[in-house]
């Protein structure tokens, strides 16, 4: 199964891995770490705007979050999708 | 359930705590009738020396049963060893039930969570951190956890709400009639502030030393008269947890500016002169205030009069350059400031009812211009919360937040914005542990903050060119922006702590977490 990753685990920085799934399984969100407990709305709708922004229809992403701001989590998501199939998008 | 002044919402009873009373304002409260007090002893010349052979035959001595309550104090911080050991030794003794009366506790008690889980501590009056305060939170114990500020607990000894059955007094040097002081020996801690309370008013007071003297030791902190029994052990405490190394000011750009702006709000203040008085505590951010600060009293030409609280190596050099006068120290933090307490009779140790005591003829804290605070959160009625985190979990004691915001003639709470995502500005805290009436500033990065009741600082710095006033509304919208909309936190209905203002009154409660 193809992985990839991007960010790190400094604070208010976040580490996004996504995993490819097969067709028609849909986007599944795994967050954990220490906004998960007060963000886990604002982040899932993050996540799930970016990904339907770029056009991905079924992945595995999980989040370990270091407090990271909306922006950087959308950033560490973009990147980690693009690296997952190959960037050019 | 009944609201209190601040809208909180407070139960008539709280199961294992009692009937509550409610906070109605810093200083409303008066107290009535007279000091509580411990069992009258008589000692002859028969006995000239109170040392017994271990922990266990002091705890047998003592009297301690189930049931009772027994006080400790945390001088020795993260390297002590009296907590446990005491525990331990009661738990073999098949003693159960007891209530834990610490002044703190540190990660180093984690241990007393088998002791929690086996029933030989069924109740903690106290702070709760880490593990403990996790295991609290989620339901670990049956009874709330009483949380009560550095001036609230000897307020609530000597009102007679806790009555300490044995205290047990850490004592890094002792002679064999009890008296004891903490500036000498290998587990020096310095100060013993804490203690003072519980030796006064305990009906038997324990002194465990791994240095004892020939009688009568010199100097003595706490004396003979209320120690009633010396144990010898190998060692108290281990060095390396009970002072830090130097304590060091921040280089974080971030944390720097705001100590800054924090710095010039002082400068600006009508308390910036010949005299002042201030406490500053040992975190990053106040003990970088207290740099520009000195860097600015030098400019100035101005001295300080005392520094109070806990004493970190920073304000012994303040001290030694004179730029301020006294110290007085309830608690020194690292190896400079437990030296200096030893050597330097300008550095005055003080009891945390001297201190902080909001019922006694006028504490410490009645005597500072200006204390430099932190806070998890603060709300837009500028009521500060340090005892629970972002998540719900209570954490983190109240320490003396409470008795210097209300002694202090300027209070400045001085922290970022934001630590990760969680903003520190909210428009209501999850748990009140300070009112506003007695916050009188906030700084962050994004400048000050000043509560609209305190018309004259507001003036004061928007006559000095340059200083960025931030207004509250502004404040916390830019957090709301920046962190986006929170999650509520899901609680059960059960409450597992509850949080004293220093008078005794209840200015909130905290509930149970949901299991996730």
């Amino acid at each position: 199964m193809n992985t990839a990753q991007a960010g790190t685990l400094e604070s208010m920085d976040c580490l996004v891995t996504v995993s490819e799934a097969a067709p028609g399984t849909g986007v599944k969100i795994q967050i954990a770490g220490s906004s998960a407990s007060r963000f886990r709305t604002a982040m899932e709708k993050k996540a799930a705007e970016v990904i339907a922004s770029m056009g991905v229809k079924d992945i595995e992403l999980s989040i370990q979050d270091n407090g990271a701001l909306d922006i950087v989590l959308g950033a560490r998501i973009e990147a980690a999708v693009k690296r997952l199939i190959g960037g050019g998008r | 359930m009944a609201k209190n002044l601040l809208g909180r919402e407070i139960p008539d009873f709280i199961e294992g705590y009692g009937k509550t009373k409610l906070f109605q304002g810093a200083f409303a409260l008066k107290p009535e009738g007279y000091r509580a007090g411990g069992k009258i002893r008589c000692v002859n010349s028969t006995c000239t020396d109170k040392r017994v052979s271990d922990i266990k035959a002091a705890i047998a001595a003592s009297g301690l049963k189930s049931g009772m309550t027994v006080s400790f104090h945390h001088h020795l911080r993260n390297g002590d060893y009296i907590v446990n050991m005491v525990i331990d030794a009661c738990a073999e003794m098949g003693i159960k039930n007891l209530t834990l009366f610490p002044t703190a506790l540190f990660g180093v008690h984690k241990k007393l969570i088998e002791h929690i889980k086996n029933g030989v501590i069924t109740r903690i009056m106290g702070s709760v951190n880490g593990p403990i305060g996790q295991l609290v939170s989620e339901g670990g114990m049956e009874v709330p956890v009483v949380l009560r500020s550095h001036g609230g607990r000897p307020r609530a000894v000597a009102a007679g709400d806790v009555h300490i059955d044995v205290a047990f007094i850490a004592a890094p040097t002792a002679d064999k009639y009890g008296n004891i002081c903490g500036t000498q020996g290998k587990s020096a801690c310095g100060s013993l502030g804490y203690a003072f309370t519980d030796a006064q008013y305990a009906d038997f007071v324990v002194a465990i030393t791994d240095n004892l003297q020939p009688y009568p030791a010199a100097p003595i902190s706490m004396s003979q008269l209320n120690v009633d029994i010396v144990v010898e052990v190998p060692s108290i405490g281990d060095p390396a947890g009970i002072v830090s190394g130097t304590t060091k000011v921040t280089r974080d750009p971030l944390r720097l500016l705001i100590a800054k702006y924090a710095s010039e709000l002082i400068e600006a203040s009508p308390y910036f002169k010949e005299g002042i008085s201030f406490q500053t505590g040992a975190g990053g951010i106040p003990l970088a205030v207290t740099a520009f600060m000195k860097e600015a009293m030098i400019k100035k030409g101005i001295k300080g009069s005392f520094g109070l609280g806990g004493i970190t190596g920073y304000f012994v050099e303040l001290l030694k350059e004179g730029l301020v006068e006294r110290l007085m120290d309830v608690q020194s933090f690292d190896l400079e400031a437990v030296r200096s307490i030893g050597e330097n009779p300008k550095h005055i140790e003080i009891s945390a009812d001297w201190y902080a005591n909001p019922w006694n003829s006028g504490a410490a804290v009645n005597m500072l211009d200006v204390v430099i605070l932190g806070a998890t959160e603060v709300d837009v009625d500028f009521n500060a919360n340090v005892n629970t985190e972002a998540d719900g979990a209570l954490l983190h004691g109240t320490g003396g937040h409470q008795d210097t915001a209300a002694g202090a003639k300027l209070t400045i709470i001085a922290q970022p914005l934001l630590r990760g995502r969680i903003p520190c500005v909210t428009d209501r805290v999850y748990s009140v542990t300070t009112p506003g009436e007695v916050v009188d500033a906030i700084v962050t990065e994004y400048g000050i903050t000043i509560n609209p009741k305190r018309k004259d600082l507001l003036d004061a710095c928007s006559a000095v060119k340059g200083l960025p006033v931030v207004s509250m509304d502004e404040l916390v919208s830019r957090a709301h922006k920046m962190s986006g909309p929170t999650d509520p936190v899901e609680t059960e209905d059960r409450i597992i702590g509850v949080v004293e203002w220093r008078d005794g009154t209840v200015i909130d409660v905290v509930r149970q977490l949901k299991k996730k």
